[in-house]
């Protein structure tokens, strides 16, 4: 027997939710309520329900939303309950307040879940399927979830198999799907500062791209580097190697060509060293958080060229 | 000039990394005044915060107070701290974004100073140099002037060389026009930016968007359906320790000639060819040179001055003087959208609060079949656009009171910024340095504009200069004088007090 969840009560559990924090505002200056998506997050069972309640509340703050929580777990059953996650910003005497769904299901239930929360989703607003952990790469589990959404986002760098990772957005990219990738959006920092150097230098005379990783297995961030590299730069030569023990993910990237010769090296994880034009530049890159990099992605809501060609 | 990014970077990507600052320095003239404290720090930290800035991006602060890049540093740190909003502070980043803060002393009519600061400029090498000038507005046409006299002024094949005025440019139309004249002397009209900060807030920008990204403002937006047009930009405080600079502005000067005049120009434009700088003041400055200019005999009935109960006991204030903080006019604008629509615009110190909207009221519904519940016809619809605080959008309209009988009353339907975006917007400010560093004109004003500006108020100067009024005319605590309501109810409306 599969159990079942009326939306309804859900909704009327909401409501009751708006109505207490409501009262308890009384006596400030009261609760303003925010939304202007639904995100849908499929956690795992093992993900850690207080980490992922802080990240959801830290983006909450530039995406307020109504998070729904999908949470899978092995054991049968479908339960739901409602949180909210509010916040005073600095100097207002008005919480900001948003609403959260938390929905248990068990694997027999997962095919249900899609008409349960049909009605859940906030009408005539985006909404965004995060999945968290990897299970989205072994098999189609959350394509019924998928004509929900406008956009999915991923976390290819969480997969035991990178390649195969990596292969899966791509299928989904080749069906229509808007879909983006964390391990892409960790390189936006290295990738802005590569732009940077060409701002005022012309990159036509590059021939040659050697780029090394650390680590057993190319990083899905080294991959997309190196296919973002070859749609750059049609006329170059792009490598991908292995490089030296130690440090995981990309190590060096080395341009070369007529009058040109450009070199990024990774000391260590939060430090990029440029040679470029006789000059050593040292940048700081930050490990961004999950937060930073999911707030990245859900402001962009629509078509990603520069991913799309990637992933072409 | 920099190329733009996207035009033949093959590693551009405007979505994600656009707007970005190229390798320049920053030279801040008054760098130990409450503007770059307050504002000018907090903002370029946050756009460090916000990975906008290259690592190499430095500053140069001047004033004339002795001390040491350390000393000034600590300052600059200690304003940061103090005055981010809605922000965390980083004290790993700031000290990445320190190392590139520097500071010379020294007295602005020295040449000395330019000559120190070619030579911190020439140390630091970057190709850009942006100026910013937060002095005194005296002090405008001499550091300009000594900035190219020390060969510092003219973009060269390395980079841009920019400039940054803050407002008041001028103090009336010929003042204007004779600054513009010196810094034309040494800044091409492309290099030189005039900031209005009002224009940087994201709600006025966002007027643009909402006239011009939706179908169903824009076919309402004239005079077949708009009545009247209200600006209000009132402060709760009172001149707060500037008593000296305000007693020579007045809220006119302070706050209409250029701010609200500018938001007037937002408010009313045509719809501009194509979102580009020259497109978009184009448009505000073809708005602003159709404001009608008032004829002398008229000014007395569009336009009102008052200065609050206790102004004259500020420090620094004349005790005979005769200070607008309070300022009120209607205009008109002489094209076919607005032909008779008046726009009332209003600033003042002392009031009941701290509020800057814009309400757009329409006309009445043709034909009355209902009354409200006090028997009076029912209220016309409003829209409100909010700029600050609580910034946002309402719509009012009527709507049946649930029961029987068919008895009406006003509601209002509400947008609020944070209700869809969450809590943060950037300050006008981070939007306004980040423009002038990747050479975005849009959100800055031109000399036409400027000079429009000045045309509109001139008659009011005039005549205000020559008067003797009868001051103070308003209570702290209250919208101004009685004469502020009457100009209005001349014409059968009345100011919103929300």
């Amino acid at each position: 027997m599969v159990a079942t969840l009326e939306p309804e009560k859900i909704l009327k559990d909401l409501r009751n939710l708006w109505s207490e924090l409501g009262r308890g505002a009384e006596v400030t200056g009261g609760v303003l309520r925010a939304c202007g998506m639904t995100l849908v997050v499929a956690a795992e069972s093992g993900d850690d329900t207080e980490e992922l309640r802080r990240t959801l509340g830290v983006l909450m703050h530039d995406h307020p939303a109504r998070a729904i929580v999908l949470r899978l777990q092995e054991k049968p059953g479908l339960d739901a309950n409602v949180f909210s996650q509010c916040w005073m910003p600095f100097g207002k005497h008005q919480q900001i307040c948003a609403e959260g769904i938390e929905i248990t299901a068990g694997s027999m239930e997962l095919a249900h879940v899609a008409q349960l929360l049909l009605p859940l989703i906030v009408s005539d607003l985006p909404a965004v399927l995060w999945c968290r952990g990897p299970r989205v790469f072994s098999g189609d589990v959350f394509a019924p979830l998928l004509p929900l959404v406008q956009k999915m986002i991923v976390d290819s760098g969480t997969a035991a198999d990178p390649q195969a990772a990596i292969a899966v957005i791509r299928d989904l990219h080749r069906q229509g799907r808007l879909v983006a990738d964390l391990a892409w959006t960790k390189l936006t920092g290295l990738r802005e500062l590569m732009a940077s150097l060409f701002d005022e230098r012309s990159a036509v005379g590059i021939k040659s791209v050697k780029i090394l990783y650390g680590g057993d297995v190319a990083s899905p961030s080294s991959i997309y580097f190196s296919a973002w590299m070859e749609r750059a730069l049609p006329g170059a030569q792009v490598t991908l190697n292995r490089g030296d023990e130690g440090l995981r993910g990309l190590r060096s990237i080395v341009l070369s060509g007529e009058g040109c010769e450009v070199t990024i090296t990774r000391p260590d994880k939060t430090t990029l060293e440029v040679h470029c034009g006789g000059r050593i530049r040292r940048s700081t890159t930050m490990l961004l958080a999950e937060e930073v990099l999911m707030g990245e992605e859900l402001s962009i809501l629509g078509a990603d060229p520069v991913f799309d060609k990637v992933l072409a | 000039m920099l190329k733009p990014v996207a035009s033949n970077n093959p590693f551009a990507d405007p979505l994600r990394f656009d707007r970005r600052v190229p390798e320049c320095a920053l030279v801040i003239f008054g760098a130990n005044g409450d503007l770059t404290k307050r504002k000018l720090l907090p903002a370029l930290y946050r756009l460090a915060y916000e990975r906008r800035l290259p690592d190499s991006f430095a500053i140069v602060g001047n004033s004339r107070t002795e001390m040491t890049d350390e000393v000034f540093r600590e300052k600059m740190h200690e304003s940061v701290k103090q005055f981010l909003e809605d922000s965390p502070f980083d004290e790993d980043l700031w000290n990445n974004f320190a190392r590139n803060i520097f500071y010379i002393a020294g007295d602005l009519n020295d040449p000395k100073l330019y000559s120190d600061l070619k030579a911190k400029l020439d140390e630091l090498n970057r190709p850009n140099v942006l100026y910013y000038l937060s002095t005194q507005p005296s002090y405008y046409g001499p550091v300009v002037e000594a900035i190219g006299a020390a060969g510092m002024g003219r973009s060269t094949e390395k980079g841009w060389h920019r400039v940054v005025i803050e407002k008041p440019f001028g103090h009336d139309l010929e003042s204007a026009r004779a600054l513009n004249a010196r810094v034309h002397s040494v800044f091409p009209e492309e290099a030189v930016y005039r900031i209005d900060h009002y224009l940087g807030k994201e709600t006025v920008q966002n007027i643009i968007a909402f006239r011009f990204g939706n179908g169903i403002f824009e076919p309402l937006w004239n005079r077949r359906y708009v009545n009247h047009v209200q600006i209000t930009a009132a402060e709760s405080i009172g001149v707060e320790g500037r008593g000296a600079y305000y007693q020579e502005a007045g809220a006119l000067r302070d706050m209409i000639q250029n701010h609200l005049l500018q938001v007037m120009a937002t408010v009313a434009m045509e719809p501009p060819a194509a979102f580009e700088p020259d497109a978009m003041r184009d448009e505000r400055a073809k708005l602003l040179r159709s404001v009608k200019i008032m004829k002398p005999e008229e000014v007395h009935l569009y336009s009102v001055a008052g200065q609050y109960r206790g102004f004259r006991e500020e420090k620094g204030v004349d005790s005979q003087s005769q200070t607008n903080t309070f300022a009120a006019a209607t205009f008109f604008v002489d094209n076919w959208r607005w032909a008779g629509v008046p726009f009332y615009i209003r600033s003042g110190k002392k009031m009941p609060k701290r509020t800057t909207d814009i309400a757009i009221q329409f006309n009445s519904a043709p034909h009355t079949l209902f009354t409200s519940e006090d028997g009076r016809p029912p209220r016309p619809n409003l829209l409100i656009l909010r700029i600050q605080p609580e910034e946002g959008i309402s719509l009012r309209f009527l709507s049946k009171y649930p029961g029987a009988g068919m008895r009406l009353r006003p509601v209002s339907m509400d947008f609020n910024y944070g209700s869809s975006f969450g809590e943060r917007s950037p300050s006008a400010y981070e939007t306004l340095l980040m423009d002038v560093m990747i050479g975005d004109a849009t959100l800055y004003t031109r000399q036409d504009m400027v000079e429009a500006s000045w045309k509109a108020v001139t008659p009011i100067l005039d005549d205000w200069t020559t008067r003797s009024f009868d001051f103070p005319n308003y209570d702290p605590g209250t919208w101004g004088p009685a004469e502020s309501d009457a100009m209005l109810a001349r014409n059968g409306h009345k100011w919103r007090n929300g």
